[in-house]
Order: structure tokens, then C-alpha cells, then sequence
């Protein structure tokens, strides 16, 4: 039953479930194995990209009988007698496109859907242009989707990608925002938040932090959804979307935060697979871009200088060794990449002794009772291949992006990095002083001193000595960072004390120093000596914490946003939080995902005003 | 969830039409209008390569209705008993393959041509890439629909070959192990291949039945037999039992390891065919990288000789010059 089905669907599913919809022209897509095929061509903007290429791979794509993906704003040819499907947002310009589409009759029929509503006169355009084209019969059906946000995990989302600059923090908080920009901000992060709810199908109680953009987002977010329950014939939530749902006996609670509460987290260093791979290497959408060098010989004179391969890989649900360690610390991966390595060898070795064994054969009596026993047995590894090489491709994938995180660590020795700034976060006494650890040449880059710097600012109980911080301003700047992230940050402090008591960041009782070892694991193939074999402590961050707090008893399902933007870590606290709560769900979500070193940027150039 | 909206844009269509007759433009815009009219007309490829297209699926699509329908009968196993409808004879079967193959063999040949006929006109890369997208959906339909047929003719093989080692086994005496036995062999689909163990235990059956034939024969005589040669058949038939039964195990297994064999025989012949077009493609490339390599070579010898020319020439031009010097010395003196 459908019912059932979606009770537990995720997110994820759900959106891959109504773009497959879309994709099948709005009707419920049905697996049949002796179907005609039918096929028919994609066209999507930027937006709708975004949105698909985490959810659907071009395999899939071509199964649903996609014959051709195009941008809507690419040169396209003609292809007669062809169905097209458009996902795109409905801008002044993509709505111009499609009218030249429809003026220059490219395809047999259209099929429209735009990712979040379109306005009533923007429609008449596009009848007016289909008149004009004398085209309205081709028009076969126009879909508001509501999908305007963007899946990454089955609990995580993200508001947007293409246009994030106009939704990040910097634009949020920048002094000179003017009333109508912030205006269009809270219209846009409000909108997609609507849409989410649509496709999750149920509607949020929602909590927010005072004074905050959190809270202008939760009331508009409110307004419009009573506007659209108010209206019951027509309402998104009616039918059997409600009472379909997971959340089909409880409301979810929605918590809306400002990233305001904690700046600490986005700079902080990390030790967990997702949250390193996303922070030092070019992740984003599900996909990791890595720059290889192509060897070390000597490139002999004259020639060309030898061009390092860019690879790129996709980070997937069906990759069962990512979903295993996303979360894990980084010593642990390696270990684990070297078992998966392991067992792979053991069992192409077998597959290889059969060839041996199948050599006997006819030889002597004992080859015919063999020979039983190895049918079995060589039907078992024929129909094994395909998955021994599928691990096969995993284990590299994951072998070079780990060796990549490794070689960044150990140049940058962001292992002390993340001890220090554990040790600030939870406010035990510091063995090393701050001062020694900037001045280092050869611990990191000028950025990552002015990260651990920034921290320690942010989770000191009071400012430093204007002595102190002259002096640390001095060794930073020696080291080569530039100081405008600090302006901002002092600005923030000042703020943040007027309103309200800082968020502290960890349990002040003392956990026993012994979680720390210098162990070096020389065993595996990651040498990595002289990289700590840190231990996580479970410690929750501020916004774990608030979601405890408000969560209580109750088992609701609970959404937690982040106004402002967000990161893996905040991700994976969440996730280990509800490890150990079962029966709960939790998503994630936030306008914008960014790592450290945008954060930094963007932190610069607000202190630069 | 999403929200159909076509209705809206119906509605919208129509408000603009009515604003625009009102406005007074003209809808549809008079010679705009017409000139689009024209356009569509003039012959653009509209239906050549797609309506070809969608022909071979319809034709697929009939034949697979066309095995589905007479599947039931195919396979019944049982045809041999009498049923008033459903019936089906060899003949009729053999009918049905022959029908389908020739059919099949006309699809995947109209596939063919259309690939090439897409290869050779030239249109934009888009439409060229759809359209070879498009042949392979196509092929791939044709080859679900012959996997349909395969299987049905794989199982009726199975029955034939069945009910022919049925048929060796009848003139056997034990009467008693016939049927178990040949109950047991038609519920499970035996394949072909074990033939020769088959026969070779089958005729050794029919070897031993003869001399209990022969015993028989002389007992005839007697009505009664003693109580030794009771316990004395007794034991003999227990013998048999046990034979029969062990065979009939070796039997079976003989028939799951050949069925696996043909299984991953299957499966080696579709990588091998794979690894075919990969090998020729891979020849293709070897070639055209030695026709590279010579025609570098020639290049290169091109170049020393035009370097040893130039080099001449370089050479003649100073012994003139110097020649030159030498006479306007001479001369000047």
C-alpha cells in the first residue's frame, strides 16, 4: 500500500519519488518489466540540477527513458516528435526561454513543472507566447513541483546552491542591509521551507529563537502556512498527503536557529570522514573533485609539463562503506578501507584458485567429485563479480579520497589543530599556549591560526587583555593571516553579550586526559605517524543542545534549521545525539552549507565594513 | 506534493485571448499566424526516424502479446490428457517458434538499418545522440521480449527430453520403481545432457530385468513358490529399490550441475560477446595508432632531409660569399 510505504519514507525518498513522477509525466510511476519504452528529453536550469544530480544518477535517468539531459539556457536543436519535460524555476528568464522554445518549436509536446509556484501573470506570458506560437495544444501539462530544496542525505537538506550568496550569512547579517533585501532573503529561504514542508507533507509546530532572523523566517514561514490551511479546497496539505505521512500522528516540530548562537562550530576542526572530506578537499553536492598528480618522474626536458588528472566522485547512498563511516573518525576509516581491502584480495583469490582447480579437470577420478562441488562454487563467484568489482571501484574511490584528506592533515597537522581547539570548546586547561601554536611555521596555514584563533575568542568567558590580544595579533599577523574576520568577530561579541549569556560549549566537568594517546598506528597502509589516534568525546554543540532541551519527553519527530548555514559537523553531533535515543527522528537542515574556509571569507569580508 | 496547475494555464490561455481580441490583435496574429502555419507544414523530419521507431516497438509489442496469449498453452505440461480447449500440438508449437524467431529476426534487423540510416545522416550531435539512445531502448525491449520466449522454449525442450527418458525407461520390468520414479522425473524439469549416464544406467537396468524376465519365465511352471525363492525376490527386489534409488539421486544431481553449467555457460557467451566489440574497437585503435606512428615517421625523415638541405644551402651560400670577398679583394687590388 502507498500508505505504508510512505509512512517510513525519508526525505530523500520522497523527492526522488515525486521527480520520478515528474518524470513519468505526472503519473505514478510504475516498475514494468515488459513495457514499451517511451522516451522523452529533460530540460532544466541550473536550480533544477542542483536538485537532481543527488538524487538521480544518469543510469536512472535513462531507465525513466531520458534520451537527453540539456540546460535551458544551451544551444538546443530541434528533435521532432519528442515529448519534453522542464524543471525549472519560474524566473523572468527561464520563463523567456521557454517561450523562444515554444516560438521555435524544438519538441512534439511540453510538459512544464517549475520547482516552486509560479505567479499567475508569468503564466499569461507563457500562454500569450504559446499563442502566439499557436502552440497550446502542445502544451500537455503545467506542475507546480514544490521541490525547491536541495536532499543531500535521507535527514539532511539544504536550501540552495546556485544562489547562495544571496541567502548566506553575509547577506543575513551585514550592516547595511537594507529592509527590502532582507525582505527578498526571508522571501526566498521561506519559500523553500514551504516547499519542504509540502513534500514532507505535514505541518510543523514551529519554535524559534527571539530577536533573530530565525524568528522573521518562523513568522512569515506561519503566515503562509495558514494562509494556504485556510483555504481548504485548495489547500497542499489535504488528501492523502496528511495522514500519509511518518508524521501522520504527531506534528514535527520545527527549530529554527540563527547561526548567530554559535560561530564556534563552522571553523572548528574536524576528525570525522564527511566532515574532513568536506572541509579540505572540493565537496559539494554529494560530490568530491580531486586534483591528482600524475606521477613523480622526472618529466624529461622540453616536454610538456606533466597536467594533473582531475577526478571527480560521487559520494552516494548505494555506497554502503560511506554510509557505514561517514560519521567515523578519521583512524578508524583507515582501518577500515585497509579490511575492505583485505577481504576483497581474500576473495578474488578464491576466484582466482578456481581457475587452477578447474585445470584438473578429466585428469583423475577425484577431478569428477570435485568438479561437483566447483559448478556451485563457480556459479557462486561468476554471479559474485559484479559485486566483487563494484567493491573493487569503492575501495579506490575511497582509498585515493583518503589519502588526500591524510596528505592535507599531515601538511597542515590538523590533528593538534583539533585537540586544541577540543580542549577550548570544553574549557579544560590548555597544556600548550595559544601563542606557541600560531608562531609555529609548519603547523598549518595562516588560515588555520585564524580558525583556532577565532574560536578561542569566541569561548572565552571574557575578552583578552588588550597586551594579549596585541600580542596575538601581532603573531597572526607575522603568520601571514589577514585580521578582518576578528573585527566582525569582535563586533559579534559585543552583541551577543548585550543580548544574552554565551552559549558554553561543552560539559565543564573534566574527562580524563588518558582519551588522548599519541599512538601511532603503524600498521595500515596509512602510515600515519605522528598524526595523533585522537578519540572523539560525545559533546554535544549548542544547537544539539537546544534541540535536547525542547524535545524533552515527547517522541516528535523534530526538523532543526539553521538560518545562516550550517556544516557536517553540526550534522553528525545531531546524528549521534539521536544514536542513542531510539525512536526518534531528527532532520537537518540549513540555507546555506558551507565549510571553514567560506565561512572565513565571508566573515572577512563583513569585517571589512 | 505537486499541484496540477494545467487547468490554470487553460484559464490563462483563454483570458489572454480575450484581452488580445479586445485590445484588437489579432489571435494567432494574422500573417504571423499563417507564415507559422507554412513553417509547420514544410517537411521537417517529423516523422521519419521516430515513426520508424515506434513501427518496430508496435511490432514488438505484438509479438510479445502473441507469446503471452499462447504461453499457457505452451507450457502445459500435461497437454497429453485430454482438455477440451488449450490443447496444443508439437506441430502448432513448432509453429509458434518458428514464427517467433523469423519475427525477432526481422525486429532486431530494422534496428539495424535504422541505426545505420542514423549514422549516416548528419544532423546535430543532440539528435544524433537521442536517436542512438532511442535505438537502444528499442533493442533492449526486443531483447525482454526474447527472453520471454526463450524461457518458454527452454522448459518445453526440458519436457521433451523428459519424455523421451521416460520412454527409455518403460520396457523395464520393475514395475513398481517405474512409477515413483517416473513421477518424481516429470515433476522436475530434467534438462538435456545426461543422457549418456541416463542410458548407460538405463540399459543396464533392462540387462538385470532380463534374467528376472528369464527366472519368471521358468517359474511360470510352478504355481506356487517355495519360501526361499519368495525371500530370494524379495532380497532381489530391495536390491533394485536401492539401485533405483541411488541412481535416481546421482540423477538429480548430475541435473542441477548441468543446469548450473548451462547457466554460467549462458553468462561466459554474453561477456565473451561483450569483450568481442571491446576487442574490436581496441584493434581499430592499435591500427590507427600504427598508421600515426608511420606517417610520424615519414615526417621525421622528411625533416632531417630538409634539415640536410637547408644546411647545404647554408654552406653554398658562405663558400660564395667568401669567394665573393676573395674576387672583390683580388679585383680591388
Amino acid at each position: 500500500m502507498v500508505g505504508a510505504k510512505m509512512a517510513t519514507a525519508s526525505i530523500r525518498e520522497r523527492q526522488t519519488v515525486a521527480l520520478k513522477r515528474m518524470l513519468n509525466f505526472n503519473v505514478p510511476h510504475v516498475k514494468n518489466s515488459t513495457g514499451e519504452p517511451v522516451w522523452k528529453v529533460l530540460i532544466y536550469d541550473r536550480f533544477g540540477q542542483d536538485i537532481i544530480s543527488p538524487l538521480l544518477s544518469v543510469k536512472e535517468l535513462r531507465d525513466m527513458g531520458i534520451t537527453l539531459h540539456l540546460l535551458l539556457h544551451s544551444d538546443r536543436d530541434p528533435i521532432p516528435d519528442v515529448p519534453a519535460v522542464y524543471f525549472v524555476m519560474p524566473t523572468e528568464e527561464n520563463i523567456d526561454r521557454m517561450c523562444q522554445d515554444l516560438r521555435n518549436q524544438l519538441y512534439e509536446s511540453y510538459y512544464l513543472n517549475f520547482i516552486s509556484a509560479i505567479s499567475r501573470s508569468k503564466l499569461e506570458d507563457i500562454a500569450n507566447a504559446a499563442l502566439a506560437a499557436n502552440a497550446v495544444p502542445q502544451v500537455a501539462k503545467v506542475f507546480d513541483q514544490y521541490l525547491n530544496f536541495i536532499t543531500l542525505e535521507d535527514d539532511m537538506f539544504v536550501l540552495c546552491n546556485q544562489n547562495k550568496e544571496l541567502v548566506s550569512y553575509r547577506a543575513i547579517n551585514r550592516p547595511d542591509i537594507t529592509d527590502t533585501e532582507m525582505e527578498t532573503v526571508m522571501d526566498t529561504i521561506v519559500d523553500s521551507l514551504f516547499c519542504f514542508f509540502v513534500t514532507l507533507g505535514a505541518v510543523p509546530i514551529i519554535r524559534c529563537s527571539r530577536g533573530t532572523a530565525a524568528e522573521m523566517v518562523a513568522v512569515k514561514l506561519d503566515k503562509k502556512l495558514r494562509e494556504n490551511l485556510r483555504d481548504a479546497r485548495n489547500s497542499l496539505f489535504t488528501g492523502d498527503t496528511l495522514g500519509a505521512g511518518q508524521f501522520s500522528f504527531q506534528r514535527p516540530l520545527l527549530v529554527l536557529v540563527d547561526r548567530n548562537i554559535d560561530l564556534a562550530t563552522p571553523l572548528h576542526h574536524t576528525w570525522t570522514y564527511q566532515a574532513l572530506v568536506h572541509d579540505v578537499l572540493d565537496f559539494h553536492l554529494n560530490r568530491v573533485n580531486l586534483e591528482e598528480s600524475s606521477g613523480l618522474e622526472n618529466t624529461p626536458a622540453g616536454a610538456r609539463p606533466k597536467r594533473k588528472n582531475k577526478k571527480s566522485y560521487d559520494l552516494t547512498p548505494v555506497d554502503k562503506f560511506w554510509q557505514k563511516h561517514k560519521g567515523s573518525p578519521f583512524p578508524e576509516v583507515a582501518e577500515s578501507v585497509q579490511q575492505e581491502l583485505e577481504s576483497y584480495r581474500a576473495q578474488e583469490d578464491e576466484v582466482k584458485r578456481l581457475k587452477s582447480i578447474m585445470g584438473l579437470e578429466g585428469e583423475d577420478e577425484g577431478a569428477i567429485s570435485m568438479l561437483s562441488d566447483n559448478t556451485a562454487k563457480l556459479t557462486s563467484a561468476v554471479s559474485s563479480l559484479p559485486e566483487l568489482l563494484e567493491k573493487k571501484r569503492l575501495i579506490d574511490l575511497h582509498t585515493n579520497v583518503a589519502t588526500a584528506v591524510l596528505e592535507h592533515i599531515k601538511a597542515r597537522k590538523l590533528d593538534v589543530y583539533f585537540e586544541y581547539e577540543e580542549k577550548i570548546m570544553s574549557k579544560t586547561t590548555l597544556d600548550k599556549s595559544l601563542l606557541d601554536i600560531i608562531s609555529d611555521p609548519d603547523a598549518g596555514t595562516p588560515e588555520d591560526k585564524m580558525r583556532l584563533f577565532l574560536i578561542y575568542y569566541i569561548s572565552a568567558h571574557q575578552a583578552p587583555s588588550e597586551a594579549d590580544l596585541e600580542q596575538y595579533k601581532k603573531a597572526l599577523t607575522d603568520a601571514g593571516c589577514n585580521l578582518n574576520p576578528l573585527q566582525y568577530i569582535k563586533q559579534w561579541k559585543a552583541f551577543a553579550k548585550m543580548a544574552s549569556a554565551p552559549a558554553s560549549y561543552g560539559n565543564t566537568t573534566t574527562k580524563p586526559m588518558g582519551l588522548f594517546s599519541r599512538v601511532m598506528n603503524t600498521g595500515s597502509q596509512f602510515v600515519m605517524e605522528g598524526v595523533k589516534n585522537l578519540v572523539l568525546k560525545q559533546q554535544n554543540l549548542p544547537v544539539t543542545r537546544i534541540l535536547d532541551n525542547l524535545m524533552e519527553m515527547k517522541s516528535n519527530p523534530a526538523i532543526v534549521f539553521v538560518v545562516g548555514g550550517g556544516n557536517y559537523i553540526e550534522y553528525q553531533n545531531l546524528i549521534d545525539y539521536i544514536k542513542g535515543k531510539p525512536g526518534k527522528h531528527i532532520l537537518y537542515g540549513c540555507s546555506e552549507l558551507f565549510n571553514a574556509t567560506q565561512f572565513v571569507k565571508q566573515l572577512s569580508q563583513l569585517g571589512q565594513k | 506534493m505537486a499541484v496540477d496547475i494545467t487547468l490554470l494555464f487553460r484559464a490563462s490561455v483563454k483570458t489572454v485571448k480575450t484581452r488580445n481580441k479586445a485590445l484588437g490583435v489579432a489571435v494567432g496574429g494574422g500573417v504571423d499566424g499563417n507564415r507559422d502555419e507554412l513553417y509547420r507544414r514544410s517537411p521537417r523530419p517529423k516523422g521519419d526516424f521516430s515513426s520508424r521507431a515506434r513501427e518496430v516497438i508496435s511490432h514488438i509489442g505484438k509479438l510479445r502479446d502473441f507469446l503471452l496469449e499462447h504461453r499457457k498453452d505452451y507450457i502445459n505440461a500435461h497437454s497429453h490428457i485430454l482438455s477440451e480447449y488449450g490443447r496444443m500440438t508439437d506441430a502448432e508449437r513448432d509453429q509458434i517458434d518458428q514464427d517467433a524467431q523469423t519475427f525477432m529476426r526481422t525486429c532486431s534487423e530494422a534496428i539495424q538499418q535504422l541505426r545505420n540510416q542514423a549514422h549516416k545522416e548528419t544532423h546535430s550531435q543532440q539528435v544524433r545522440e537521442h536517436r542512438s539512445a532511442v535505438l537502444d531502448f528499442t533493442q533492449d525491449y526486443l531483447k525482454r521480449v526474447c527472453k520471454l520466449y526463450s524461457e518458454q522454449r527452454a522448459i518445453r525442450v526440458k519436457r521433451v527430453v523428459d519424455k523421451k527418458r521416460l520412454s527409455k525407461l518403460e520396457p523395464e520390468a520393475a514395475a513398481k520403481t517405474r512409477e515413483p520414479g517416473s513421477e518424481d522425473v516429470s515433476l522436475d524439469p530434467s534438462p538435456a545432457g545426461e543422457k549418456p549416464v541416463a542410458e548407460e544406467h538405463a540399459e543396464k537396468v533392462p540387462a538385470e530385468a532380463q534374467p528376472e524376465l528369464g527366472s519368471w519365465g521358468d517359474g511360470k511352471g510352478e504355481d506356487e513358490l517355495s519360501p526361499e525363492e519368495i525371500q530370494m525376490f524379495e532380497q532381489e527386489n530391495q536390491r533394485l529399490i536401492g539401485e533405483m534409488n541411488s541412481l535416481f539421486d546421482e540423477v538429480r544431481q548430475i541435473e542441477g550441475k548441468v543446469v548450473e553449467i548451462s547457466r554460467l555457460q549462458e553468462i561466459f557467451t554474453e561477456k565473451v560477446l561483450q569483450q568481442e566489440a571491446e576487442i574490436d574497437s581496441i584493434h581499430q585503435l592499435v591500427v590507427g595508432a600504427t598508421e600515426n606512428i608511420k606517417e610520424g615517421n615519414e615526417d621525421i625523415r622528411e625533416a632531417i632531409k630538409n634539415n640536410a638541405g637547408f644546411r647545404v644551402w647554408v654552406l653554398f651560400f658562405l663558400v660564395m660569399c667568401s669567394f665573393s670577398l676573395l674576387f672583390l679583394d683580388w679585383y680591388d687590388s
